[in-house]
């Protein structure tokens, strides 16, 4: 009697626990579609106005970044700015989108430029515009070039924060030893990455030239060719039927074929280019200006920064992250007032990178004491900066991390798998065009 | 691992590779804990980890003992949800997860790290399968006794299987202590993170890491594992023993 009743229960207890579970579990997923508002359960504390900042800066810029909210909640009584870390940039995406449903999300975020269209078109983003005009601040006080990915249908979504861009990194003791000069062309690229290139018994001791696995060298190189990733109208791709796509990879193959270029495996690429340079096992790379400080920390030879090569033209991409307001934050007078202290105040992001070494984004920061001090002494820095005038950001589109992960099969198929570059560009355009009209 | 995390960081980036650092950098391990709040993430990844356990023992033990040693209406349908359970990824089921904890408002204690991973799916169907190797006649004799269920399930199922226990107990602590997704997209604040997001903050997100400090972080890390695992590890060589004899 008391075993059967015993089972029973078990068997009923297991039961409901089950479909409590499985109600729960579609509860929640059809709970999540009001969008947008921030619930902060860090309510102000002595009448202080709490914001919350979101970012993605680990190691030495996470320190840099914790020291600037620190001088800012210094510096004034009323707000508190409590940062986070969020993961890398394509985390701190993912986090965003769950918590902006969830209506968790920050009022302040670190946003990776790219990814900038993409919130602006859920509107989520607020218009800095008006704000920016209370401050007496204006949009002129911006270097251009990197205000390619603030705006979206006439409204001003972000502001630069930690921007870097791609140079021409040089070993120059190699490039005197044979007496050679920092190539500024394709074409003399072509011939010193070949001269430097030391082949024993069949095996490769050093290559010319190398970059990271990544979509920013061939955008640039794109570019550099009089292309453009995306067509004017956002309809298709702008480097297939001017033939710069193909002019591109057939120029890279050309280079890897002789040892000129070592591409690098996909997987942690960044790290590996940066150590053979380091070991003198490449002669030049095409990497972010964000390695330069720990470069010049760790180089034994002669080391010297500059433009990345012309082809029709000079062109460089920029990367690094914005700064975005939250529509949904309750405390956007306070959210832009942290913001206006990082635009404008010298304690600012001016200090920040000053630290980190990521590129001063407004005059006044350009001109500043400090800055012009710091390019005196490292001369390096300035080459990423001087190059910003040649700055067009060409890939900007809502869909452009879906076309990203197709871009990156195309370079896949031709830098890893030798397969012919129009027919893989081809299936590129095609497959672009397809994501571009849904 | 170690010998990295006591080089300098001109050692860490020198080719051949270093081996043996020239003199060994103590400070790497000070500088790794000094970047953050590391005292609160361990402390965080404790309380997780164990309560998961805990817990995990605590619904395995009767599910497990219900599916291999009672017969009722549904049972294998439900042992069907069970394993069904056990194939759905994480990645799968997170942001309904985070909605509905974000909606109960949980967000900023460790619950959303915790409460999704009390039952083992894994859990229940290998302690189900060893329970149906327990003869049938010790539970017999156990109810001869006047053992109420409770008592049989606990004082003999249990401690007869302890190996597969222990396995799965330390299947769930390295799993757990290692984990990095979900403890990131179920956290907004730095006050419920545990050591893995910690130690992720050391990495450079532009530029070259310094690779000595995060390998100093990541001895902290796998240290409590090295000691579990010594603890348990007689225990587990006996499950895949007997599991082997099958």
């Amino acid at each position: 009697m008391s075993r059967k009743s015993k089972r029973f229960l078990t068997a009923a207890a297991l039961l409901i626990g089950l479909s409590a579970g499985l109600l729960a579990g579609c509860s929640g997923n059809g709970s999540g579609e009001e969008a947008g508002g921030t619930s902060d359960a860090d309510q102000p504390k002595e009448g202080k106005t709490t914001i919350q900042f979101w970012h993605s800066l680990g190691g030495k810029n996470g320190e840099y970044m914790d020291a600037l909210i620190q001088r800012f909640n210094e510096s004034q009584d009323g707000i508190t700015v409590v940062g986070t870390f969020q993961g890398g940039y394509d985390e701190t995406v993912t986090k965003l989108q769950q918590a902006i449903s969830a209506g968790t999300a920050p009022d302040v975020s670190m946003v990776e430029r790219a990814y900038v269209q993409l919130f602006a078109d859920s509107e989520v983003l607020e218009d800095l515009k008006p704000y920016l005009e209370s401050s007496g601040m204006s949009e002129d006080l911006f270097t251009e070039g990197l205000m390619g990915h603030s705006y979206f249908n006439d409204q001003l979504v972000s502001l630069p924060l930690n921007r870097s861009t791609p140079i021409l990194h040089v070993n120059k003791t190699l490039l005197d030893e044979k007496g050679l000069s920092i190539p500024k062309t394709w074409e003399e690229m072509k011939t010193v990455a070949n001269a430097l290139v030391v082949k024993e018994n069949g095996e490769f001791k050093r290559y010319g030239l190398s970059m990271p696995y990544d979509t920013w060298y061939p955008i640039a190189m794109i570019s550099q060719a009089d292309g453009r990733f995306f067509n004017d109208e956002g309809t298709s791709i702008g480097f297939y039927d001017n033939g710069a796509g193909e002019k591109v990879f057939r120029y890279l193959k050309d280079l890897q074929a002789t040892g000129a270029l070592y591409y690098p495996p996909a997987q942690d690429s960044g790290n590996i280019v940066n150590q053979m340079f380091l070991e003198g096992r490449v002669a030049m790379m095409f990497q972010s200006t964000g390695v330069i400080g720990s470069l010049l920390g760790s180089v034994d030879f002669d080391y010297e920064t500059a433009f990345l090569p012309q082809d029709v033209k000079f062109a460089t991409p920029t990367g690094g992250a914005n700064v975005v307001m939250l529509e949904g934050s309750k405390n956007k007078e306070a959210a832009w007032e942290f913001i206006r202290f990082m635009m404008e105040d010298p304690n600012g992001a001016q200090q920040f990178i000053l630290d980190s070494g990521y590129l001063p984004f407004t005059t006044k920061m350009v001109e500043s004491e400090p800055m012009q001090a710091l390019w005196e002494k490292e001369p390096n820095r300035k080459v990423a900066y001087d190059q910003l005038q040649y700055a067009v950001d060409t890939n900007k589109h809502v869909a452009w991390p879906e076309v990203m992960h197709e871009f990156f099969s195309a370079i896949e198929a031709i830098m890893y798998d030798n397969e012919d570059i129009p027919a893989t560009l081809d299936t590129f355009k095609k497959e672009a065009e397809r994501i571009l009209a849904e | 691992m170690i010998s990295t995390s006591l080089q300098t960081f001109r050692e860490t980036m020198a080719f051949p590779p270093t081996w043996i650092p020239a003199s060994p950098q103590w400070v790497n391990f000070a500088e790794a804990m000094k970047s953050g709040p590391f005292l609160l993430f361990a402390r965080n990844s404790l309380i997780i980890t164990f309560s998961i356990i805990v817990m995990q023992l605590a619904i395995m033990i009767p599910a497990a003992y219900a599916f291999a040693k009672y017969r009722f209406k549904g049972k294998s349908f439900l042992f069907g949800l069970v394993l069904l359970a056990f194939m759905i990824p994480h990645q799968v089921t997170f942001i309904p997860v985070y909605l509905m904890l974000a909606e109960w408002g949980v967000i900023k204690t460790l619950l959303p790290q915790i409460i999704p991973f009390m039952s083992n799916a894994f859990g229940i169907f290998l302690l189900r399968q060893y329970f149906m190797q327990l003869p049938e006649e010790m539970i017999e004799a156990a109810r001869i006794d006047n053992a109420s269920e409770f008592a049989i399930m606990w004082r003999i199922m249990a401690p007869l299987s302890k190996p597969a226990l222990a396995t799965i107990a330390l299947f769930s602590f390295v799993s757990h202590w290692n984990d990095y997704f979900w403890p990131l997209v179920m956290t907004d604040s730095a006050s419920v993170r545990p050591l893995t997001i910690g130690i992720a903050m050391l990495r450079e997100t532009e530029g070259i890491s310094n690779w000595h400090i995060i390998m100093a972080g990541n001895v902290v890390l796998v240290l409590p594992i090295l000691i579990v695992y010594f603890i348990c590890s007689k225990q587990i060589v006996k499950a895949f023993v007997y599991s082997g004899i099958k």
